[in-house]
C-alpha cells in the first residue's frame, strides 16, 4: 500500500521544488521551493532582473523549466511518472493542464482582433468548447464583475490601460482557474489608472481566490498579500507573512529595496535595527 | 516615321478581349489555389511539425531561386511524366500557382513572424493549444499586414501569366503575338497589349485597397 502521508494536512495548490531556468549559463531562477495553500494570496517583490517573472512564467508552463518539479493541484506540469520515470506530456497536454492557473500579463496581452467581449468569450467557446451563448453570457458576467459593463463591443485600442488589464483578469478568470498568476499587472499603467486594477484584484481576494501577485505596489503587498516572497538573483531571499516582512525585513538586500521603493523613508524598518550605509 | 496605325488596334481589340479573359480565368484560379497553398505552407512554416516544416523550406527555397518560366516548362513537362495529363490551360494555371503559392507562403511566415510574442503567450495562458492560437489569434491578426505584400504577389502574377504564351495557351500576351504575326504591326500592338495589363492591374490594385481599407 503507497504511504499516504499525514491525511490531516491538505496538499498545498500549488509545488514548486527546485525550480531552475537557466538562459545560456545564468540561472535566471535558481533552485526556488515554493508552496501556496489555496487561499493564499502571496506577494512577489524584488529588483528587476530577480526572475520573477520567469517563475511565473515556469509555472504555467508559458516557459520550460530546467531543472525541480512544479505541481499544481496535485498534477505535474511536466508529465505523468510511468515506472518512476518521468514521461513528458505532448504540447497538447501541457494546454489543457495550463487550464489550472490564470496569467494577468504586466502588458496586457489582450487579443488586439477581437472584441473585450470575445477576448473574455473566446477561451470558454473554443477551449472548453462552451456554445457560444454560454460563452457570451459567462464573459458578460466576468466583464460584469470587472465593471466594464459599458465596454464590451470595445477593441482593446479602444480602452484605456486599467480597462485593458481588468479585460485581461476577466479573460483569465472565465477560465475558472483554481491559481492566478499576475506579472506586474499595474507596471504599464499611467499612476492615475493604477488603483481600478488594484481594486479589482483585492476583490478577487476577497472572493477567496488563491493568487501569485508580482508588484512594486508595497502598501497594496502589505495590504492584500498574506505571504510575502522577496527575491533576488533568481533565488527566494524571504518568504514570510506579510506583516512580519514588512515590519521586519531580515535580509539586507530586502530592506536595501524596500529603502529604494520608498524614495528613501523606510518607517518600518526601525524593529530590524538602522538600515546601514 | 510610320504614322500609327489604328486600323490595326481596332482589328486587334476583339481577339485581344478573348486573351485578355483567358489571362483572366488563369490568374484567378491561380489567386485562389496560390493563396491556398501559401497560406497553408506559411502556418506549416510556422508550426511545430519538423519534416512539413522542412518540405516547405525546400519549396519555397526552390520557387524563389528559379525563374518563372523555368518553374513553367518544368511543372508543364513534368506533370506528364507522373501521369498527371492535363490541357495548357491547366498545366499554366498549376505552374502559376505552385510559383505564387511559394511567394505568398513567405509573406504569411512573415506577417506571423511579425505579430508580438505576447499574443501566443495569453493564448498559450487560456489554455489554447499552439493550433488554436496559430489559427483563432495570430493567422486573423496578421490578414492586415499580409494585404500590401499579397497585392503585390497577386499583380505579379497576373504580369506572369503573360509566360504562359510560351506554352501556347491563348491568353493576352499569345492573342497579342498572334496577330502581330498576321498584321506586322508589333508596335501598335504591343503598345495595346501594355494598356490591356494596365487595366486589368489597375482593377486589381483597386480591389486590393478596397480589402485592405475593409481589414484596417
Ligand atoms: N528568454 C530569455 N532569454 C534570455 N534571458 C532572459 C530571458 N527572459 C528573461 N531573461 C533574463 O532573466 C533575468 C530575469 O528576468 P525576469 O524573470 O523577467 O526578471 P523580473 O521579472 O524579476 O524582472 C533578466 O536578467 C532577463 O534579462
Ligand atoms: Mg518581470
Amino acid at each position: 500500500m503507497p504511504d499516504a502521508g499525514p491525511a490531516a494536512v491538505p496538499a498545498p495548490l500549488l509545488r514548486v521544488l527546485g525550480l531552475s531556468k537557466i538562459f545560456g549559463d545564468i540561472p535566471v531562477v535558481d533552485r526556488v521551493t515554493l508552496e501556496v495553500a489555496t487561499g493564499e494570496i502571496v506577494m512577489v517583490i524584488g529588483p528587476s532582473g530577480a526572475g520573477k517573472s520567469t517563475m511565473l512564467r515556469c509555472i504555467n508552463r508559458i516557459e520550460t523549466p530546467s531543472e525541480g518539479e512544479i505541481w499544481v493541484a496535485g498534477v505535474n506540469m511536466a508529465g505523468e511518472l510511468r515506472d518512476g520515470r518521468l514521461v513528458p506530456d505532448a504540447r497538447a497536454v501541457t494546454a489543457r493542464k495550463r487550464r489550472l492557473t490564470g496569467m494577468v500579463f504586466q502588458r496586457f496581452n489582450l487579443f488586439t482582433h477581437l472584441s473585450a467581449l470575445d477576448n473574455v468569450a473566446i477561451g470558454p467557446r473554443r477551449v472548453l468548447g462552451m456554445p457560444a451563448a454560454a460563452a457570451r453570457a459567462l464573459a458578460l458576467e466576468h466583464l460584469d464583475r470587472m465593471k466594464l459593463s459599458a465596454h464590451v463591443d470595445k477593441r482593446p485600442i479602444q480602452l484605456s490601460g486599467g480597462q485593458q488589464q481588468r479585460v485581461a483578469i476577466a479573460r483569465a478568470l472565465a477560465m475558472s482557474p483554481q491559481l492566478m498568476l499576475f506579472d506586474e499587472p499595474t507596471s504599464a499603467l499611467d499612476p492615475e489608472l493604477v488603483g481600478e486594477v488594484l481594486e479589482a484584484i483585492r476583490g478577487l481576494a476577497r472572493d477567496g481566490l488563491t493568487m501569485i501577485v508580482v508588484t512594486h505596489e508595497m502598501q497594496f503587498a502589505r495590504e492584500v498579500g498574506t505571504r510575502v516572497v522577496f527575491m533576488d538573483g533568481g533565488r527566494i531571499v524571504e518568504d514570510r507573512p506579510s506583516a512580519d516582512f514588512f515590519a521586519t525585513p531580515r535580509h539586507e538586500r530586502a530592506r536595501e529595496f524596500l529603502r529604494r521603493i520608498h524614495g528613501g523613508a523606510a518607517p518600518a524598518l526601525t524593529a530590524a535595527g538602522p538600515p546601514p550605509g | 516615321m510610320n504614322a500609327f496605325d489604328w486600323g490595326a488596334i481596332w482589328y486587334a481589340v476583339p481577339y485581344m478581349l478573348q486573351g485578355a479573359v483567358v489571362t483572366l480565368e488563369i490568374s484567378i484560379l491561380a489567386m485562389v489555389f496560390g493563396t491556398v497553398i501559401g497560406i497553408v505552407c506559411g502556418l506549416v512554416s510556422v508550426s511545430r511539425v519538423g519534416p512539413l516544416r522542412w518540405l516547405v523550406r525546400v519549396y519555397v527555397y526552390f520557387v524563389r531561386g528559379t525563374p518563372a518560366l523555368v518553374q513553367l516548362f518544368l511543372v508543364y513537362f513534368a506533370l506528364p511524366e507522373i501521369g498527371i495529363y492535363v490541357s495548357a490551360f491547366w498545366g499554366g494555371v498549376i505552374a502559376l500557382s505552385f510559383n505564387a503559392g511559394g511567394f505568398i507562403a513567405e509573406i504569411v511566415r512573415a506577417a506571423i513572424g511579425s505579430i508580438e510574442p505576447g499574443q501566443t503567450e495569453a493564448a498559450l495562458s487560456i489554455g489554447m493549444t499552439d493550433r488554436q492560437g496559430l489559427l483563432l489569434i495570430l493567422l486573423p491578426q496578421s490578414l492586415r499586414q499580409m494585404a500590401p505584400p499579397l497585392t503585390n504577389e497577386l499583380i505579379t502574377l497576373v504580369k506572369g501569366s503573360s509566360l504562359l504564351s510560351a506554352i501556347s495557351i491563348a491568353e493576352l500576351t499569345r492573342s497579342a503575338q498572334m496577330i502581330i504575326a498576321e498584321r506586322f504591326t508589333p508596335f501598335e500592338i504591343y503598345a495595346a497589349l501594355a494598356v490591356f495589363y494596365l487595366i486589368m492591374i489597375s482593377a486589381l490594385a483597386r480591389a486590393s485597397e478596397y480589402v485592405e481599407k475593409r481589414l484596417a
